[in-house]
């Protein structure tokens, strides 16, 4: 992987990822103090990126933005944010203003968190995030936002309710499925009593973020992102978190249950009882395909390329629901190697599959090279080859599925070719989907 | 001396002092009045929302350039947009016979430490791996805000590398927060294209037939073949300049008997530098956009190149056979009132061609105005009385006018319809490349997309009933320009 650049970054900036999950919050309405373009570059991206979702009531080229020029480059932003926040209130409402700084006004020095604390009131709560570009990518833009909402937004609480739990470590936007795969997983935690709470999306609502220090514990679906945040929470308010990998289909949701029941300590005679009935349900819906899926020769070879949390699951997915075969899971976060390490360790660890080749890179020419090595074409008449293919991977991975002769579904950033809007693949149900959505994608010209 | 000489082109800011970024009112007066940008040129607004800088236009234009690598020099998520101009390359590609190719392009992806020890050696190192991994003809190395902040020279890298790599190395300077106009990214692509890809001396004798029509990233290969059609009528080549064009096709536009614009606001940097030094005469009026303009358009070229005659037969013949195709819809469109929201030119001229399908225009946005549009404006003043706003996108004032006004139907720039379609207006998109706009096929084919769009605006209706929009209702009850102010630049 160069260390020069980066090929197709799959992932946008902190500012990115920060308006992503601010611009997703109940009742909030994000400020950009930022240059001219990077409120449309975010648009831009998402048509081309995020499973077509760009608007939302104040996202796209909705929301309030400095756009600075060169005068501000030169004498500061100040006095422009100033005017904007002010002019922000008085035109759109909320119950939060979540100022948003990107490169400029942080290369060049505006002291951002003294006007905010100037400005902030109990009428018109005024937040910040410092979440320059050149700070890092989306994830940890996301991880910025929660920070913000741990240290100003959510109140300390006296209780704990036992049943209510925070859900974290799925970034909007950046993971294209974020809104269904919530949704699962307050189905799944539904299946243990549990009540999930997860700030972000078009079911959140604002009295419940800021009562969020009332949950008992923080369950974090991810073997990277929200785990900061998660720490941090659990030395502010006291609240333990639970770090599982995200479950995608059935056997993934049976180890969450299982581990999730362990971790809050619910009687493991009900954890047994709630997978149980789930797999019945699962199994009536996917039985009638039971005989078509057999006899149309549905195994597969899988070829699997995604961010961490995506990447893993789907090799758990494939490799355990489907029986398929992951010949080649790529990770292309960039990570140092002992964070790599601790990711796939971890996910070893929480009972994951490994698939029969791991390798983390982002080059499109490195993953085509690990590709065709393994599905070279047969050199003697009997050759143990590894057909037929899927390609479980972004967009990105189109052109390369089509050389190695195998079908293509979207599922990782950036994808271009499909919309989603409450679509997810967490829990049975998330399975039972992935499950049509694959064979729909090999069968398209049946 | 010529703008190409220097490293660094001008921001338009300083080329068109005229240009205007906001303004908003009436426009009642009938026929010629005084200029309009003399008033405008010195506003902005108190309260703004995120808009386009000139990287995005210009990364439209740059990303289509085939076995071409776009370098962006920047943070991250500066030019991450280059997801959406993809979805464009591919089908540009697919339309021209290549399908599946995705455009390339790279991030130096700046982080802290280089913010502080400049990014120069990266962008060097970058340079020499992109060559040496995708062996490219060009690579345009495109600054974005931060290296001009941290004052990296992206012309003394590319000197400094040149003779490491293969690829013509072509620095573009697009720090979005010098010019507040995106047309500035139109001039700061070609100062890259001209300065790199044009021979020093004209590539060979003058073709008599070739015509260079410049071409906007907001037009496919169809509305090209409309173009080359009609041109091919007259006996003319037409060779399109500079979306999709290869690298090495540039020098050809030195040989070419005459160049014109399709979009003039877009052109004249490059088109002046083709007269200057390879004295290949320019034409920059009108919009091929409506069923006059289309006419207008051809007649200048016609007049130019000695084509009069054969001209006027010919715009009588395509409008003939037009008028006959619209006269089964017009009376659909008779009386209905329309909003439009776009680029300086396609705005305004769409608006004209809405006139001739029997519209009533409410209101008319364009991102900027400069002097170019006069022409233009002046067209739209013999019409009846509308609404005249000039605003790099910001749709509170959209929001506001529209619920005022009540169009029976908006059409709007790509990423530009969400406010009308929230509202329930029924929304055209009049910037989606590989749909046809322009010359009379495209004045056919917006009124028939027009057509089903107002047969059925269902989908907008109930979008608007749930739909919400950002704005405290008593937004809706000030007036939509108390935003807009003087300022001494």
């Amino acid at each position: 992987m160069s260390d020069a650049f980066l090929e197709r970054p799959r992932w946008s900036c902190s500012l990115g990822g920060a308006l992503a999950a601010a611009g997703n919050l109940p009742s909030t309405t994000p400020i950009l103090h930022a240059g001219p373009g990077c409120a449309g570059n975010f648009a831009w991206t998402n048509n081309g990126a995020a499973g077509l979702a760009v608007t939302g009531s104040c996202l796209g080229l909705n929301v309030p933005a400095t756009n600075i020029q060169e005068n501000e480059v030169v004498f500061g932003g100040l006095d422009r944010l100033r005017e904007e926040i002010l002019n922000t209130i008085k035109l759109m409402s909320g119950q939060l203003y979540f100022v948003l700084t990107g490169c400029l006004p942080e290369v060049i020095g505006d002291d951002v968190e003294a006007l905010v604390a100037e400005l902030t009131s109990r009428k018109n709560p005024l937040v910040m995030a410092s979440v320059a570009g050149f700070k890092g990518d989306s994830y940890h833009g996301y991880e910025e936002v929660l920070k913000t909402l741990i240290h100003k937004v959510i109140k300390p609480s006296a209780s704990q309710e036992k049943d209510l739990v925070n859900v974290w470590g799925i970034p909007p936007t950046q993971s294209p499925f974020w809104r269904g795969d919530l949704e699962g997983l307050k189905e799944l935690l539904g299946l243990l009593g549990l009540k999930a709470n997860f700030f972000f999306g078009p079911t959140a609502d604002f009295p419940s973020l800021t009562r969020a220090a009332s949950a008992s514990h923080n369950i974090v679906v991810s073997g990277l992102y929200g785990l900061e945040a998660a720490e941090l929470f659990q030395n502010k308010f006291g609240v333990p978190y639970v770090q599982t990998p995200l479950p995608l289909g059935a056997a993934a949701s049976d180890r969450f249950l299982t581990l999730v029941g362990q971790a809050l300590k619910i009687p493991s005679r009900t954890v047994k009882k709630a997978i149980r009935e789930a797999g019945q349900r699962h199994y009536a819906y996917l039985e009638p395909l039971v005989d078509v899926f057999n006899d149309m020769e549905s195994q597969r070879h899988v070829l699997i390329v995604g961010e961490v949390n995506y990447a893993l699951a789907l090799t758990d997915f494939f490799a355990e629901d489907l029986g398929w075969i992951p010949e080649l899971t790529v990770i292309v976060n960039q990570l140092e190697p002992e964070s790599q390490a601790q990711v796939l360790n971890y996910h070893a660890a929480m009972g994951g599959t490994r698939p029969e080749k791991l390798i983390f890179a982002n080059q499109s020419q490195i993953i085509a090279a690990e590709a065709k090595a393994i599905w070279e074409p047969p050199a003697t008449k009997y050759h143990l080859n590894r057909q037929p293919i899927f390609v479980a991977a972004s967009s990105l991975e189109r052109s390369l599925a089509q050389q190695l002769g195998g079908a293509h579904l979207s599922l990782t950033y950036p994808i271009a070719n499909r919309a989603i809007l409450s679509r997810g693949y967490v829990g049975y149900a998330g399975g039972l989907r992935l499950t049509e959505d694959t064979v729909s994608a090999f069968i398209a010209g049946r | 001396m010529s703008y190409l000489d220097s490293p660094v082109p001008p921001i338009r800011e300083r080329r068109h002092p005229e240009t205007a970024l906001a303004h908003g009112a009436a426009r009642c007066g009938h026929g010629p009045q005084r200029s309009t940008c003399a008033v405008l040129a010195q506003s902005d607004r108190s309260f703004t929302q995120g808009s386009i800088c000139p990287l995005l236009p210009a990364l439209g234009i740059m990303t289509s350039l085939p076995e071409t690598v776009v370098l962006l020099h920047g943070a991250v998520g500066c030019g991450s947009c280059a997801n959406g101009n993809n979805v464009n390359v591919r089908a540009g590609r697919a339309a021209r016979g290549d399908p599946g190719q995705d455009a390339m392009w790279l991030s130096t992806a700046l982080n802290e430490i280089n913010v502080i020890n400049g990014g120069e050696e990266k962008l060097a190192a970058a340079i020499v791996e992109a060559d040496a991994t995708y062996h490219p003809k060009v690579i345009l190395t495109v600054s974005g805000c931060l290296p001009g902040v941290i004052g990296d020279d992206l012309d003394g890298v590319a000197a400094k590398t040149q003779s490491q790599v293969k690829a013509k190395i072509l620095p573009v300077h697009c720090e979005g927060f010098k010019s507040r106009f995106m047309a500035t990214a139109y001039d700061v692509v070609y100062h890259a294209l001209g300065r790199h890809l044009l021979p020093e001396k004209a590539a060979g004798p003058t073709d008599p037939v070739a015509v260079n029509v410049m071409n906007v990233g907001s037009m496919g290969l169809t509305d090209e073949k409309e173009l080359a059609k009609l041109l091919g009528e007259l006996g003319l080549v037409a060779n399109f300049f500079p979306v999709f064009a290869r690298p090495e096709s540039f020098a050809q536009a030195t040989q070419a008997r005459i160049s014109i614009s399709v979009c003039p606001t877009h052109d004249d940097y490059f088109l002046r530098h083709l007269e200057e030094k390879y004295h290949v005469p320019y034409i920059i009026r009108h919009m091929p956009i409506g069923i006059k303009n289309t006419s207008q358009w051809l007649l200048d070229l016609g007049q130019e190149l000695g084509l009069t005659k054969p001209t006027q037969a010919l715009v009588k013949k395509e409008e003939a056979e037009l008028a006959k195709a619209l006269a089964d819809l017009k009376p659909f469109f008779a009386g209905k009132t329309a909003f439009i929201s776009a680029g300086e030119y396609r705005s305004l001229a769409t608006a004209l061609l809405l006139r001739e399908l029997g519209f009533k225009i409410l209101g008319i946005r364009s991102f900027h105005f400069d002097s170019f549009a006069e022409v233009e404006l002046a067209k739209l003043d013999q019409g009846e009385d509308f609404i005249f706003n000039v605003a790099n996108v910001q749709p509170f004032e959209e929001a506001n006018l529209l619920k005022r006004l009540k169009p029976d139907i908006f059409l709007g720039h790509w990423h530009g319809n969400s406010t009308a379609a929230r509202l329930g207006i029924p929304a055209q998109v009049i910037y989606n490349s590989g749909y046809a706009y322009l010359g009379y096929q495209g004045a056919y084919d917006l009124a028939r997309r027009l057509y089903r769009r107002l047969k059925n605006p269902a989908f907008y209706a109930r979008v608007g009933q749930f739909a919400t929009l950002p704005y405290r209702a008593s937004w809706y009850q000030e007036e939509p320009f108390s935003h807009i102010r003087e300022t001494q630049q």
